[in-house]
């Protein structure tokens, strides 16, 4: 069973298969199964009944004022009812396009959105969706019924790579159109100018927005582990620059470091979560990372 | 100014290879793959910083590479620089002068005759040397002849040098280099040369052959000496063999006497003799000898064996450095004794004393081998060898001019002379008048030695045939016998060897060839010699000696390269052939001799052996032909010695080039230039390490 969810959670393995939905269902009931302690069994605000306390339920949602009059224990149960609004932004700029094993990055992010919009709908939460590049961009509503699942993912089938990424400028009209509070969960490979980003995060967080930024890179990305001197092709400006892998390896490593590390710190001092990714990792981790969130929020 | 030339210059050709680097960089560069990337803002990023760094190395390993190829390629053309003052670029005329001499067959340390490597080191010469080269050899045997062996044939050359071996002669070097000298000095060609391919003999090396060498360098003419060998090989020699066989010890029996040489700086070890005729063993014996001795050994024979007028024997000794003088031929007389005409003069009507006679013949039967006629000096009007073997002047004052004559032809002619002076020998007469021509001595008064003392005869040349008789050595007194006078006598030229001289120095015994001059009497006149034990071994020694003498003197028989020639005691009917080993055949011509006739060949002999002269089928003569011994002593002349003679204010060097190998270097340097493709290859391999060092390093490249 630990096999088959670990396939399950694969990115290269999901990508095979054919159906986005079907992808987002395995994804999540592979991520699921192996959760020790869910936090998927929601709570929410509007009272339902009572059930009697059963050795192992958490005290907090014991009835005090039953037990003060009648000494007996019960939980108090609530209808479930979202209270979350999600939105998934996601990047589908010219840079996303790139994968070197056959995943791109904006194929990772489409999965991992879809596994996402999947495990949000089921808790009812409501999920909307934004797909941007420069100077073009679709988007969703949020909704929290079962069946927006389906142009949701209809929306995610559509999306092809192309354009620039005036990144920064996408986040900051988002910014504005988002009026609801809520989460906002952003699929990236964040290449734009890193003080803007930073800008458009704190402008969410201005509007009380909670944040969540997945920070996907291709693992070549990341490495620079090429071989032969070659021209590199900039995807988004076409600019091309002739150079030898091996002599600018390690400085270059160290430059993408820097920069996710820069990443990293922006969002910590904008109280935003960063997770960086690459488009070899297992989708458990982006999963678990968006439940913790959730949990904290609720 | 050195200049650099190619041997192989197609090679140079390939030098384009030297830019495949850079095509096949620009090459590479033109097919380098485009690879699409997210963004190329860090590498952007670093580029500015690395793109320097890598351009630097990318030129370095460029030049690195291109430089490789380079060198490689020159250094398959063998590149050469050419020192100042070679010959690279201009033609030369060349002069060899190749030793072929008798010396030159000495075997080497690889038991290989040293003509071997003289004439691979002309060989090496001629190699080397180029089209427009004037090329002339010489040979050391052959003087005279370098006109001929001029060649600009390279190969007719090699075919000429690859033929040549060690001739049973002496070195010629002035005949041969002056020949040669004047050769190249005619060239028209500026530069020129002059080897010398020899092991410079000190028997060759004569002053006149320094004199050539140094007139050729103060010609403008590079001599460069090129020994093959260095230092004094021991070899011992027979240089003569006493044609005369004597009765032995005591009369018992027959012995033949060989003139042995050791040639070194050591004892020789015991040197077996053996004398063979045909293929019969007729005698033979043994003799160590010290260093540098020289003399006679004696060796009994059989007597049937050697039976007969005209006996031709071989005498061989044990084969050393030089094979050529171990073996002598000879033709003995038959046993028989020696004739001395004693020639002395009344004393105040007193017949001569008669110590001399009685030393030489004390039976009168001739039992000692001696045959003694004492007679007036009339008797020598009537000289000639068929009377004497020896002439003994005793105590004679002087003679007449006819007389005077007669003996100084005697003597020329082969016959010997003993000089016994006394206190009525005239010393004006014979310094003047007998002396001049036979032997190089002077004399003065006597001198009588002061009351109460007197001369000791003291022997200065131990080994010297004249003191045969006496076991002395250096300095020892031959006997107890004292000398109250001497005639007072000065040798003038080497040729005449004092053997025996007084405490003081006086000359008492002057040996030349063919004559012995005893410079006292052999009277009881100036003491008591006469009643020594020495007396009568001392007055054998003179009279053996000087009829021995001609044995091996110059002119007295045929060497090697000489034509040969005989005496004879009457004309022959019809023309008079010699014949001779190695198919010589030569018809000889007659000459008058005034006692007698000489039959002279007229071709030389090439070769050592035994000539016969025949007339109408009938054998004449037999005569034995050996190589001239002097160049036994295998001594040499240091190069470096010749090579100091200053050359003059016009003159070029004297150089001495002691090995092979440094002579195909200096033929290599001076002739096709200094070759440098061994150190391009080292620098062709440095340039390519380092290029591999600065591609796998990080040098440059963080």
């Amino acid at each position: 069973m630990s096999q088959e969810r670990t396939r399950l959670l694969d990115p290269h393995f999901v990508s095979k298969l054919a159906r986005l939905d079907l992808k987002a269902r395995l994804v999540v009931e592979g991520f699921l199964t192996g959760l020790h302690r869910s936090p998927y069994h929601g709570f929410s605000v509007e009272f339902a009944e009572h059930r009697q306390y059963m050795p192992g339920d958490p005290l907090r949602h014991l009835d005090w004022k039953v037990l003060a009059k009648s000494d007996r224990k019960y939980l108090k149960q609530y209808e479930e009812e979202t209270n979350l609004r999600s939105s998934l932004l996601i990047d589908t700029s010219a840079s996303m396009g790139y994968g070197s094993r056959g995943l791109t990055k904006l194929d990772y992010a489409r999965q991992l959105a879809a596994a996402l919009a999947y495990l949000m709908l089921t808790q009812n939460d409501a999920v909307g969706m934004f797909a941007f590049a420069s100077g073009r961009g679709e988007q969703i509503p949020a909704r929290s019924t079962m069946g927006h699942l389906r142009p949701l993912l209809l929306l995610l089938e559509r999306l092809t790579p192309g354009g620039g990424t005036d990144f920064a400028a996408s986040l900051h009209s988002l910014a504005e159109r988002l009026t609801r509070r809520g989460l906002v969960v952003i699929l990236s490979d964040l290449l734009d100018d890193p003080d803007r980003i930073a800008q458009a995060i704190h402008h969410f967080r201005h509007r009380k927005h909670e944040v969540l930024v997945f920070h996907i890179l291709d693992p070549l990305e990341v490495s620079f582990d090429f071989e032969r001197e070659a021209v590199y092709v900039d995807l988004e400006s076409g600019e091309r620059i002739t150079t030898r892998p091996q002599e600018l390896r390690g400085d270059y490593r160290e430059r993408v470091r820097e920069w996710r590390e820069r990443m990293r710190q922006f969002c910590v001092e904008k109280r935003a979560d960063y997770v960086p990714l690459t488009t070899d990792q297992p989708y458990d981790r982006a999963l678990l990372e968006y439940l913790s969130k959730r949990a904290r929020l609720l | 100014m050195p200049t650099l030339s190619f041997l192989n210059p197609a090679f140079l050709w390939a030098l384009p290879a030297a830019a495949l680097p850079i095509l096949i960089h620009l090459l590479s560069r033109r097919r380098i793959p485009e690879i699409p990337f997210p963004t190329t803002q860090f590498l952007r990023a670093l580029e500015p910083r690395e793109i320097r760094r890598l351009r630097l190395r990318e030129i370095l390993l460029l030049i690195l590479r291109t430089l490789a190829l380079l060198i490689f390629v020159l250094a398959f053309a063998r590149p050469t620089v050419t020192p100042r003052g070679a010959v690279t670029h201009a033609a030369a005329a060349v002069g060899i002068l190749l030793d072929d001499s008798e010396s030159m067959a000495a075997l080497d340390d690889h038991a290989r005759p040293r003509v071997e490597g003289a004439i691979a080191r002309a060989l090496a010469i001629v190699d080397a040397a180029r089209a427009g080269d004037e090329l002339y050899l010489a040979r050391a045997t052959r003087p005279g002849e370098a006109e001929t062996g001029r060649a600009r044939d390279r190969v007719r050359l090699k075919r000429t040098l690859q033929g040549i071996e060690a001739q049973p002669l002496p070195a010629r070097l002035e005949g041969s280099l002056r020949p040669l000298r004047l050769a190249l000095q005619r060239s028209a060609l500026k530069e020129r040369e002059l080897y010398v391919v020899s092991d410079l003999q000190r028997a060759g090396v004569t002053p006149e052959a320094r004199h050539e060498i140094a007139e050729a360098a103060r010609n403008g003419i590079r001599v460069i000496l090129l020994p093959v060998t260095e230092g004094r090989t021991p070899n011992h020699a027979i240089l003569a063999v006493d044609p005369i066989i004597r009765p032995g010890p005591e009369g018992r029996g027959l012995e033949m006497r060989v003139r042995l040489a050791n040639d070194a700086d050591g004892p020789s070890d015991r040197l077996a003799l053996r004398v063979r005729r045909g293929d019969a063993l007729v005698g033979g014996g043994d003799a160590a000898l010290r260093a540098g001795e020289t003399r006679w050994v004696s060796m009994p024979l059989e007597t049937g064996a050697v039976a007969g007028t005209e006996i031709p024997v071989i005498v061989e000794s044990d084969v050393d450095a030089l094979p050529t003088d171990d073996r002598w031929y000879a033709v003995l007389g038959a046993p028989r004794h020696l004739r001395v005409l004693r020639i002395a003069e009344p004393r105040s009507g007193e017949p001569p004393p008669r110590y001399a006679e009685l030393a030489l013949d004390p039976g009168g039967k001739g039992t000692s081998g001696f045959v003694v006629e004492t007679t007036g000096p009339g008797a020598l009007l009537g000289l000639n060898r068929t009377r004497a073997d020896v002439v003994l002047l005793d105590d004679v004052a002087s003679l007449s001019a006819d007389a005077e004559s007669r003996l100084k032809r005697y003597v020329h002619e082969g016959g010997g002379l003993v000089v016994a002076l006394g206190p009525h020998s005239d010393p004006d007469y014979y310094t003047r008048g007998l002396f001049p021509g036979i032997i190089d001595l002077t004399l003065a008064q006597p001198e009588r030695a002061a009351e109460g003392s007197s001369f000791e005869l003291r022997a200065r040349l131990p080994g010297h045939p004249v003191l045969e008789g006496l076991a002395v050595g250096v300095g020892s007194p031959l006997s107890q016998a004292r000398l109250s006078g001497v005639m007072r006598g000065r040798a003038t030229s080497p040729r005449a060897e004092v053997v025996v001289q007084t405490t003081g120095g006086l000359p008492l015994v002057v040996a030349a060839p063919s004559v012995a001059v005893f410079l006292s009497s052999l009277a009881d006149d100036w003491g008591e010699l006469p009643y020594s034990g020495a007396f009568v071994p001392l007055v054998r020694g003179l009279v053996a000696y000087a009829a021995r003498a001609p044995a091996g003197a110059a002119g007295t028989e045929p060497r090697v390269g000489e034509r040969p020639f005989a005496r004879l005691d009457a004309a022959p009917s019809g023309a008079v052939i010699a014949r001779g080993p190695g198919g010589y055949t030569s018809p000889a011509a007659m000459e008058n001799e005034g006692m007698g006739f000489r039959a002279v060949s007229d071709a030389p002999a090439a070769q050592a052996g035994f000539y016969t002269f025949e007339a109408g089928g009938r054998r004449l003569a037999t005569v034995a032909v050996n190589p001239d011994p002097v160049e036994s002593d295998l001594d040499v002349v240091p190069a470096d010695s010749l090579a100091a003679d200053p050359p003059g204010p016009t003159g070029a060097r004297i150089l001495a080039i002691p090995t092979r190998a440094a002579l195909e270097t200096r033929l290599s340097d001076t002739r096709r230039g200094r070759e440098l493709w061994l150190p391009f290859l080292l620098v062709a391999a440095s340039v390519l390490i380092a290029e591999i060092l600065l591609g796998s390093s990080r040098i440059l490249a963080r």
